[in-house]
């Protein structure tokens, strides 16, 4: 009961603190809508797989600039408020506060990501048609929850850093790009292929591209195969995070480098 | 913990050093020892105070016994459980009050803020709302707990703090300098709920840099200095310390640095110290000459115009300055 409350709780917090502090929208709703929107015009006489890529392209950067920057702020914040100290000498995990805060995060993506797609459904009907909504819907949310849970893994290393902004500021485009979110990874060079394959979002997409247009062949494992990656992943990503925050929080109590900044 | 321990707090020979380094490229790390080996006990009920100088090694102290930070040597219990090996155990049962402006979610209300930590110490949900209430209540709050707390006074944001370190109901209190920067009647509330604190049954352990506080509030201080505790004894033990000597207390205006240095090199002054800022400076000189040496303090201070000068009872302030410096 208690990890629900503080996962709970902190998703919670989080969500009122992004209602409470309107610019998030900026970079976590408008961009991605601009950017989806931008997309469609350059590709307004091209149908099925190509606006596919533009309108889940969009999606995936709401969906993954959320979750790194909440992930990535999530601690930056208790710093600058000079809450830190007080969550930490809380009993609860820290790894469940982030995993809640991570969480809100997506779910925010997630409405930035609907957001998106009924306006290009209004606005582009034509254009995109999901060709098995149940399963697209299920790649969307299991897509979520990995990129929940690489924000909990990245998070823990934030808390290391004072420098978490750079850091996030650095690592969005990379795994955007890398996850094959806009265009296929097949594009990229060879050597970027182990960490595309490494992230869940990669499959989650792939996934989701399977379930939107019958006619894709994409990573060519199919829709099961990519669900089952992305659950795995998910779930490694989740034993790496506890693992670094059980570590971390014994480093940053012998360092004394908490409310560094 | 079947039993309740004999202490609320033991700490034996704890140390802390911090490793910081400087320069660049050319890199040179260096170690602090911010607490040297300090050993106290605090009893069940007590109000316990530290106080020190800055950089003495109160906070330390304070978050090595919160567990935010582990010791580099030494042991301590923190109502029976070991601050290394037990920190969930400690951390249920205790509470933090720091002092100073942060340490607040500004931007949601004072409700919401103390529900947040109501959840993270898993505060049952069949109480939870209850005891939030009772809080802003005792805190008298209840009015404006709905309000952003970017709203709130300096004062009010102190009760918050208060209201917030309570919400597991703790039995024992860390509170870290609580009326720093309050106006007068502010910190006049908050000595107010720290004495209820305690008439409730709360143990609590304070550090203040206000020697009058310390005095009012506690029953036994230790006075840490330089990672050291010098003394410890109750408010009236520590002013024994200093029942050889007499305080001239001079207010004047034109008071000099220079001034205070003539007088501290005489050698029947134990310490001065000096508050030149303002219209009104006052300085207090401690010696065991007593009213004899008015004549040579008007003397030396024959620069300034004196409004006032006499001599007083020695104070925990004289004490502690005897200790400290």
């Amino acid at each position: 009961m208690t990890k629900l409350q503080t996962f709970w709780g902190s998703f919670r917090m989080s969500l009122l603190h992004f209602f409470a502090d309107p610019q998030w929208i900026i970079p976590n709703i408008i961009a991605p809508f601009i950017f989806t929107v931008v997309a469609l015009v350059l590709f307004r006489n091209v149908s099925g797989s190509v606006a596919l890529y533009a309108v889940l392209g969009g999606g995936m950067m709401g969906m993954w600039g959320n979750t790194l920057y909440g992930s990535g702020f999530a601690l930056a914040f208790d710093r600058w408020n000079g809450t830190i100290e007080y969550v930490l000498a809380t009993p609860s995990r820290l790894v469940w506060i982030i995993a809640g805060r991570s969480a809100s995060n997506a779910v925010l993506g997630l409405v930035n990501a609907l957001a998106i797609v009924a306006v290009v459904v209004l606005a582009y009907g034509s254009m995109f048609a999901v060709a098995n909504p149940l399963l697209f819907l299920l790649a969307l949310i299991l897509t979520l929850a990995s990129l929940s849970a690489l924000g909990v893994v990245f998070c823990s290393a934030f808390l290391l850093s004072r420098s978490a902004q750079v850091m996030t500021n650095g690592l969005e485009m990379p795994i955007y790009v890398a996850s094959g979110s806009m265009f296929p990874i097949a594009l990229l060079p060879l050597w970027s292929h182990p960490l595309s394959l490494s992230l869940g979002p990669t499959w989650g997409i792939d996934a989701m591209r399977y379930a939107a247009d019958t006619s894709y062949t994409g990573l060519g494992f199919g829709y099961w195969t990519d669900l089952l990656v992305l659950f795995a992943s998910t779930i490694a990503y989740l034993a790496i995070g506890f693992w670094l925050f059980m570590v971390v929080e014994k480093k940053v109590r012998r360092d004394a480098t908490l409310t560094e900044y | 913990m079947a039993t309740r321990p004999e202490k609320a707090i033991t700490v034996s020979e704890l140390r802390r050093t911090y490793h910081t380094s400087k320069g660049i490229f050319r890199k040179s790390r260096q170690v602090v020892e911010a607490v040297k080996g300090i050993s106290f006990d605090v009893e069940f009920g007590e109000l316990f105070g530290l106080v020190g100088p800055n950089g003495a090694g109160k906070t330390t102290t304070i978050k090595m016994l919160t567990t935010l930070l582990t010791p580099t040597s030494g042991t301590s219990k923190v109502l029976g459980y070991d601050i290394v090996r037990d920190v969930v155990e400690i951390r249920r049962r205790i509470g933090i009050i720091f002092g100073g402006e942060r340490g607040l979610y500004y931007r949601v209300s004072g409700r919401e803020n103390l529900r947040y930590f109501a959840d993270l110490y898993g505060v049952p949900l069949s109480k939870r709302d209850k005891r939030i209430s009772e809080l802003l209540e005792m805190v008298g709050l209840s009015d404006r707990a709905d309000d952003k707390v970017e709203s709130y006074s300096r004062g009010m944001k102190q009760r918050l703090h208060i209201a917030k370190g309570l919400v597991n109901d703790p039995e024992l209190v860390f509170m870290d300098e609580p009326t720093i920067g309050l106006d007068p009647q502010a910190a006049r509330d908050t000595r107010a709920m720290i004495k209820q604190l305690v008439q409730k049954g709360k143990t609590i352990l304070l550090t203040t840099h206000y020697m009058f506080e310390a005095d009012e509030l506690c029953r036994r201080i230790g006075v840490i200095s330089n990672g050291e505790i010098v003394a410890l004894d109750t408010p009236d033990g520590l002013k024994r310390f200093v029942k050889d000597i007499s305080v001239i207390e001079v207010e004047a205006f034109g008071v000099v640095d220079a001034d205070i240095t003539a007088l501290r090199q005489r050698s029947e002054v134990k310490t001065v110290s000096a508050n030149l800022d303002g219209e009104r400076q006052t300085v207090r000189i401690q010696t065991p000459k007593g009213s004899e040496f008015i004549p040579e303090v008007t003397k030396i201070l024959s620069g300034a115009k004196i409004f006032d000068i006499r001599t007083k009872e020695p104070t925990l302030e004289d004490a502690y300055l005897r200790l400290v410096t």
